[in-house]
């Protein structure tokens, strides 16, 4: 089946996560992204066999090209010359040190589109600054706004600005590449990942600037319309795991009706202090016992069910296995689609979040070796024949087997 | 209007609540047509708080204002015939239409995909739903808080031992919007190609899951199950800690041996020079003593002090800002993020979030504040469809518009 963005060709110079994630939406879809990478010195958490490597860079090819020599950045302005756009996720000034900033790749390519992904942008006082997600998570207020019971920053044990900053990057190289299918104009993106976390904390900011009014940590205070009880509640263990939660949300009053009849209908739940809604947000903290001497002996799994069945919004806070494995949702709508490793064995890949009718997205091949596609970029990309590609090696430009 | 968009000419009919309106957001600030059709009561949107100056009213919801600048407004009730007729008039000339009902529910209102596609082959119809349209949980009930949980965002957020953190910003549903977007143009392109539009059909529990970095690649490469640590970042890379006057995001990710010969010049390294740190993997897998050995480094330092030599020494420290800090951050105010917005109806301009990339060509714009409820009734029902006023006004009446 055809895919959507067959045709598009991206020159991919992105590593670690963020750039990777952007491009891999691309990928998916049907263009061809080429990354264009270091022999050494990648980033490296596990292999590009399994783990997040794997994942970020499966329907990619690659091919390993010394930038630090002149005919190195020439051979890539060969590929900048028949592809669509370049994409990168360096500080800013790596690319223009390459000769391959958005001003010297008009030269070769007047309509080509680069999108630079870097940390703060390509001005203001931080542009040259160094980052990876938990220093934006830092800059962004993430960090220290998500804050647990006791006051103490939790934010993001992981790098969600790397997603965010994917996301961002993926629409915004899509939007360019549509402005040029109309007008013939390439054009450079600066896209900032600082911003782009910014971009998504969305209303709160406003009712800082708007109403001056500073912002506490959020914690369970509902933020799409008060709910009480809200939050998550501890759950029995199941086996040696004590690490088993409920996610619980209640706002109108018929889901509370529906809640207390799904919890037998206990004494406590009649008690004036909860007869509503702002009443139960008041006593909060009395609901909530209540409700965890409930949970506490329920399975998580049982309890989410127990309550989906009465109609009310509640969740296991599901850990890797109950994502990947347990959760019957995913596996059903074919999210952990699964390809086959050169090396042998199956695994699963996460899918698009969504699926297109008539050209849906797909993962078609494990993520590239440095350098795999070598022969073939040169060959059925640029044409190179042998003699010519033993002289790029001479010249150092590429590497040997 | 002289409009110099990306996306000029384009038109999208959003019917969506919060769940999916972010995804007409971003179009609309890269110049697409987008018309927020609400029933005539308005958008359920318009009633959720915090509201400019505290003062509840339709037009005065800051997470309105929020998801919905740039975007046009128009009432339909289309649960009426007489506004299903109007719709699907409006159907006739629109690219795309996002919606975010329960699944099945424009199917019920005779305006389902099939019913669409028929009247605008061409059409594009985005639907966004917690569960997607299909699998067993299809018709769970959930919520952002819901839909954090079964993606496994919320499990790997806080403290070992204590409850999950659950992210700042309802950010289930700000993935939805974003791969809604993406997803949107995907279909575009491929419109292109076959002149046709396509059903897309979004989960917001997926779109979270791919917000989240590391639980399922290392699931499925290790079987490990990741868990709770506080800051530390999974990868071992970053913690939050300590110094004399603040809070200081430390990190490993920079060069190892620049950030050893700093802490060993102020004879604080420890153990640190010991041979095996010299190991990444090493480093990784003892990260928790690391970070405690430079918590008793910096506690005399002041955060100034470090995160400054850090950034000159391309270490990726920062010193972790506040959210109410952001409307003053340098780097946000010399990249022009914050934009002012007139709201000529309260006499004021107000300070809002951008979008987090510069495009040279097309860049996105401010063309208009949040709509009032039905502000282009008279524009588009009028104007567009050529319903004459008087007619409007028996319409309005009998509350169809």
């Amino acid at each position: 089946m055809a895919l959507a963005l067959e045709g598009i060709r991206v020159l991919d110079f992105t590593w670690v996560v963020a750039g990777p994630a952007a491009t891999r939406a691309l990928a998916d879809n049907g263009a061809e992204v080429i990354k264009v990478e270091r022999k050494a010195g990648e980033f490296v958490i596990g292999t590009r066999r399994a783990g997040l490597m794997a994942d970020l860079n499966r329907n990619k090819r690659s091919i390993a090209i010394n930038m630090a020599v002149a005919a190195g950045v020439e051979l890539a302005h060969r590929l900048v010359k028949v592809s669509d756009i370049v994409v990168d996720n360096f500080s800013a000034r790596v690319m223009r040190q390459w000769g391959m900033d958005y001003q010297s790749l008009t030269r070769i390519k007047p309509d080509i589109i680069c999108m630079s992904m870097s940390g703060f942008g390509h001005s203001g006082p931080r542009a040259h600054h160094v980052s990876y997600g938990p220093t934006l998570q830092a800059l962004s207020g993430f960090t220290m706004q998500m804050a647990d019971a006791q006051g103490r920053p939790a934010g993001f044990g992981y790098s969600y600005a790397d997603m965010a900053g994917g996301y961002w990057g993926a629409l915004a190289a899509l939007i360019a590449l549509w402005h040029r299918r109309r007008t013939g104009e390439g054009q450079f993106i600066d896209l900032a990942q600082f911003e782009a976390l910014v971009s998504v904390i969305g209303p709160s900011l406003l009712d800082l600037t708007v109403n001056r009014r500073r912002q506490p940590p959020p914690q369970w205070n509902s933020q799409e319309g008060p709910a009480a009880p809200h939050g998550v509640y501890r759950c029995r263990p199941e086996g040696e795991d004590a690490d088993r939660w409920v996610a619980i949300s209640v706002r109108s009053h018929s889901d509370w009706r529906r809640f207390v009849a799904a919890l037998g209908s206990p004494q406590w739940a009649s008690d004036p202090r909860f007869r509503t809604l702002f009443l139960r947000m008041q006593n909060r903290d009395l609901l909530d016992h209540h409700i965890e001497q409930w949970t506490t002996g329920q399975d998580a799994w049982e309890a989410m069910h127990i309550l989906q069945k009465a109609g009310v919004a509640a969740a296991v806070v599901s850990n890797a296995e109950d994502l990947c494995v347990r959760d019957p949702q995913l596996g059903a709508r074919g999210f952990w689609p699964t390809l086959e490793l050169p090396g042998g064995g199956r695994t699963p890949f996460a899918n698009l979040p969504f699926r297109l009718s008539e050209t849906p997205a797909s993962v078609r091949t494990p993520a590239p070796e440095i350098d795999q596609d070598r022969d073939w970029v040169l060959g059925s990309v640029l044409g190179i024949e042998r003699a010519e590609r033993d002289a790029l090696l001479a010249a150092g430009a590429i590497y040997p087997d | 209007m002289a409009r110099n968009g990306a996306l000029d000419g384009l038109r999208v009919l959003d019917l969506t609540d919060l769940r999916g309106a972010l995804a007409g957001r971003v179009l609309a600030d890269m110049g697409a047509d987008v018309i927020k059709v609400e029933p005539p009561g308005g958008d359920p949107t318009r009633r959720l708080g915090p509201f400019a100056d505290d003062r509840p009213h339709p037009d005065r919801s800051l997470p309105f204002w929020f998801y919905n600048l740039n975007k046009r407004s128009v009432t339909l009730d289309y649960q009426h015939a007489r506004g299903a007729d109007l719709l699907m008039r409006l159907v006739e000339s629109a690219d795309v239409l996002i919606e975010s009902f329960e699944p099945g529910h424009l199917e019920q209102l005779g305006l389902g995909w099939s019913v669409l596609a028929q009247r605008n082959p061409a059409l594009t119809l985005c639907s966004i739903a917690p569960f997607g349209q299909t699998g067993p949980w299809r018709d769970f009930a959930a919520d952002d808080t819901v839909l954090t949980a079964l993606s496994g965002m919320l499990y790997v957020n806080g403290y070992p031992n204590e409850p999950p953190v659950r992210p700042l910003g309802l950010q289930a549903y700000h993935c939805a919007g974003l791969y809604g977007a993406i997803a949107i143009m995907c279909a575009l392109f491929a419109r292109d190609r076959s002149g046709r539009g396509q059903w897309i059909d979004l989960s917001i529990q997926e779109a979270a899951a791919c917000g989240v970095e590391h639980v399922a690649p290392s699931y499925f490469a290790t079987g490990e199950i990741a868990r709770r640590r506080g800051t530390l970042h999974w990868a071992g890379g970053f913690r939050l800690g300590r110094c004399r006057d603040g809070w200081i995001m430390h990190s490993i990710s920079g060069d190892w041996t620049t950030l050893l010969e700093w802490v060993k010049g102020d004879g604080a390294a420890q153990d640190l020079t010991d041979p095996q740190w010299s190991d990444p993997a090493y480093r990784r897998a003892n990260a928790a003593h690391l970070f405690d050995v430079l918590d008793q480094w910096a506690a005399d330092k002041s955060c100034r002090e470090i995160a400054e030599r850090a950034q000159t020494l391309r270490l990726p420290y920062a010193i972790p800002r506040s959210v109410n800090d952001l409307p003053d951050d340098e780097q946000l105010i010399a990249r022009g993020y914050f934009v002012q917005v007139e709201h000529p109806e309260l006499g004021r301009k107000f300070l809002y979030p951008g979008s987090p990339y510069l495009f040279s060509r097309t860049p996105w714009r401010l063309y208009r504040r949040p709509p009032l409820i039905g502000e282009h009734n008279l524009e588009v029902l009028g104007g567009d469809l050529g319903i004459p006023a008087d007619e409007l006004a028996v319409l309005h009446a009998e509350g169809v518009c």
